[in-house]
């Protein structure tokens, strides 16, 4: 790893580890090797949203020619948000791509930022097309399956039973459990079409 | 000084010019009267002066440097020519040194005939430069007793008061670097102490070189000041990109990287770095990688600059160095600079004949094709920069405050115009 990144990355680990929203829990990042190269991010998700108390983790790997370039960073808890895949985790944000700025941000914005995109999302730039469209037609159905996705897989506080209820039943068709949630939430939980697109496609 | 009994008695010191208690000696430092108050030429009249009846050896040889100061009798006898010479290089301590010729062969032959009464040999006598006004013997030797300071031989034998133009007497080169001269014969003349730079360096009698020297210590001192304030603000100053204080890195890296329009603080490094970017578009990388606000170019510098003037100069400052040297692409007419009249660089044909080449040509940037030969003249220029920097920092080097040429950022300069 080019010295200038590795000696920059510590500089900005320190930084996150001694920053306010540590003490807040809001954000958390973590080494994964002895490199640098590779670190683990959390961030919490923000109030009033449907990431509320849930625990997010993030996959950050700084290329050799940080700062010039971004960092590549991804959820790896799954997550149910317009500009992030449900399936890779991988997100949608123009500072990790072309609007980059090597001398404004850090780990720790970087990590800010991504908590003001789960507040914030861009429907119109959309990472996933599926979720962008139900947060655009069905904001309630968005909101309720956020809130769920955010309870199975990010520990977030609020149990959704109906929601559960109907993953059952695909889940007593034999069908793997994560395969059933992905299906009902990109149908708007409509059981029949889940049940269709697990069972026929 | 306390008027005891100690006040009638000469001090022994003082009498060989080597009192070190100075105005505070409780013996009397008197003046022997060797200034003879009542003529106008203070040429050494000694009253009481036993012993010099033997003539000096030295002055036989004719390097006597004491001159008529000599306690020795200088006197060949016939010889007053020689004595004449000796007065005339070595004239005695005189308030006039701008006294005409004429009345210092006067004084000479009156030295020389009154040989007799030639004067003992103490130093600090010879100080008072006053001795010339007319006042009678005993106010004389009143007043310098108080205002007289210590002196050194050098000054005694070598008295301030030369014959032969005294203002352009060399100084003792001793005393002038270091302030210490360590021969106490010293002939040469010792500066006066220059407050700026503490050192005996200004010339007691040419006021000019004084001036001189006075107004060049002033500038020094100015610059000097503007070193340290410029080493001051931007000792703490850190790079924002590599995050590290840019006077703390490595000597090659000790480079401010200064953009025209905003005031983000950067090392030339990084921000080059940046700048040749290849991921991003364009408008991003000539941006301030901070605040976004685009440059078309970085001057190097080694200090960091706050105020709009500095930055101004500064600028200013780089361009001019720049505009002394002949463009690579212009290669004395035999090439084509796409910069045309705004390039930086010399446009000068082989005979020095400076020479417009009109306009930069412009880069239609709306269609896809002009994007694409932009995108490769940019690569290609890149290229040929790296290339070229060893030999700008083997060429640049004479130029104070900027280490190197910044070349490589001239080839995104083309795209601002427009």
């Amino acid at each position: 790893m080019a010295n200038i990144a590795a000696q920059r990355i510590k500089r900005e680990f320190k930084e996150v580890i001694k920053s306010e929203e540590i003490a807040k829990c809001a954000i958390k990042v973590e080494l994964v090797n002895d490199s640098l190269t590779e670190l683990k991010g959390e961030i919490a998700g923000p109030p009033d949203t449907p990431y509320e108390g849930g625990n997010f983790v993030l996959e950050i790997k700084v290329p050799e020619t940080y700062p010039f370039n971004p960092p590549k960073v991804r959820f790896i808890t799954k997550i149910w948000h317009p500009n992030i895949s449900s399936v890779t985790g991988a997100i949608c944000l123009d500072i990790l791509k072309d609007q980059w700025q090597a001398a404004a941000m850090t780990l720790r914005t970087v990590l800010l930022s991504l908590q003001a995109l789960l507040s914030a999302a861009e429907p119109d730039d959309p990472q996933d097309a599926v979720v962008a469209k139900q947060y655009k037609e069905h904001p309630e159905m968005f909101r309720q399956t956020a809130t769920h996705w955010t309870f199975v897989y990010a520990g977030g506080p609020a149990k959704m039973p109906d929601l559960d209820d109907k993953i059952r039943r695909l889940t007593d068709m034999g069908i793997e459990e994560h395969n059933a949630r992905v299906a009902l939430s990109s149908y708007n939980w409509d059981l029949e079409r889940a049940t269709e697109h697990c069972l026929f496609s | 000084m306390a008027d005891n009994w100690t006040q009638s008695v000469v001090c022994r010191y003082f009498k060989n010019g080597a009192c070190r208690e100075g105005n505070n000696c409780r013996y009397r430092h008197a003046q022997v009267n060797r200034n003879d108050a009542n003529i106008n030429e203070t040429v050494t009249t000694p009253t009481n002066s036993p012993g010099y009846i033997v003539t000096c050896r030295f002055f036989k040889q004719g390097i006597c440097k004491f001159g008529n100061q000599c306690r020795f009798s200088h006197s060949t006898g016939t010889a007053d020519n020689d004595v004449t010479q000796t007065n005339a290089i070595e004239n005695s301590a005189s308030g006039q040194h701008t006294a005409n010729t004429l009345k210092n062969k006067k004084a000479d032959k009156r030295t020389a005939e009154d040989w007799v009464k030639a004067p003992e040999f103490i130093p600090t006598a010879v100080s008072p430069v006053a001795g010339s006004s007319s006042t009678d013997v005993t106010s004389a030797s009143g007043t310098s007793m108080s205002t007289s300071k210590p002196v050194s031989y050098a000054q005694a034998v070598n008295p301030s008061g030369q014959a032969s133009s005294p203002s352009l007497e060399p100084l003792c080169p001793y005393a002038e670097a270091t302030g210490i001269c360590r021969n106490l014969n010293c002939t040469y003349l010792h500066g006066d102490i220059c407050e700026l730079c503490s050192r005996a360096v200004l010339h007691p009698h040419n006021e000019e070189l004084r001036k001189k020297h006075t107004n060049a210590c002033v500038k020094q001192h100015e610059a000097d000041m503007e070193l340290s304030f410029a080493i001051q603000r931007s000792k703490e100053k850190s790079c924002g990109v590599c995050f590290e204080t840019i006077m703390e890195k490595s000597s090659r890296e000790q480079r401010f990287g200064i953009l025209p329009n905003c005031n983000h603080c950067f090392c030339l490094t990084c921000i080059r770095k940046w700048r040749q970017a290849k991921q991003f578009d364009n408008k991003i990388i000539r941006a301030c990688p901070e605040c976004r606000i685009p440059s078309d170019f970085v001057c190097p510098s080694m200090y960091w600059v706050d105020t709009k003037e500095e930055k101004e100069k500064l600028i200013r400052d780089y361009k001019g160095a720049l505009s002394t040297k002949d463009c690579k692409y212009f290669n004395k007419g035999r090439g084509k600079c796409p910069f045309g009249n705004k390039c930086f660089y010399l446009h000068a044909l082989p005979d020095g004949t400076k020479k417009d080449v009109g306009p930069p040509v412009r880069q239609r940037r709306n269609t896809a094709d002009a994007d694409i030969d932009i995108l490769h003249q940019l690569i290609l220029w890149d290229f040929l920069d790296e290339r070229d920097d060893r030999w700008m920092y083997l060429d640049l080097e004479d130029i104070p405050f900027f280490s190197d040429s910044d070349d490589s950022d001239w080839s995104d300069y083309e795209l601002s115009f427009d």
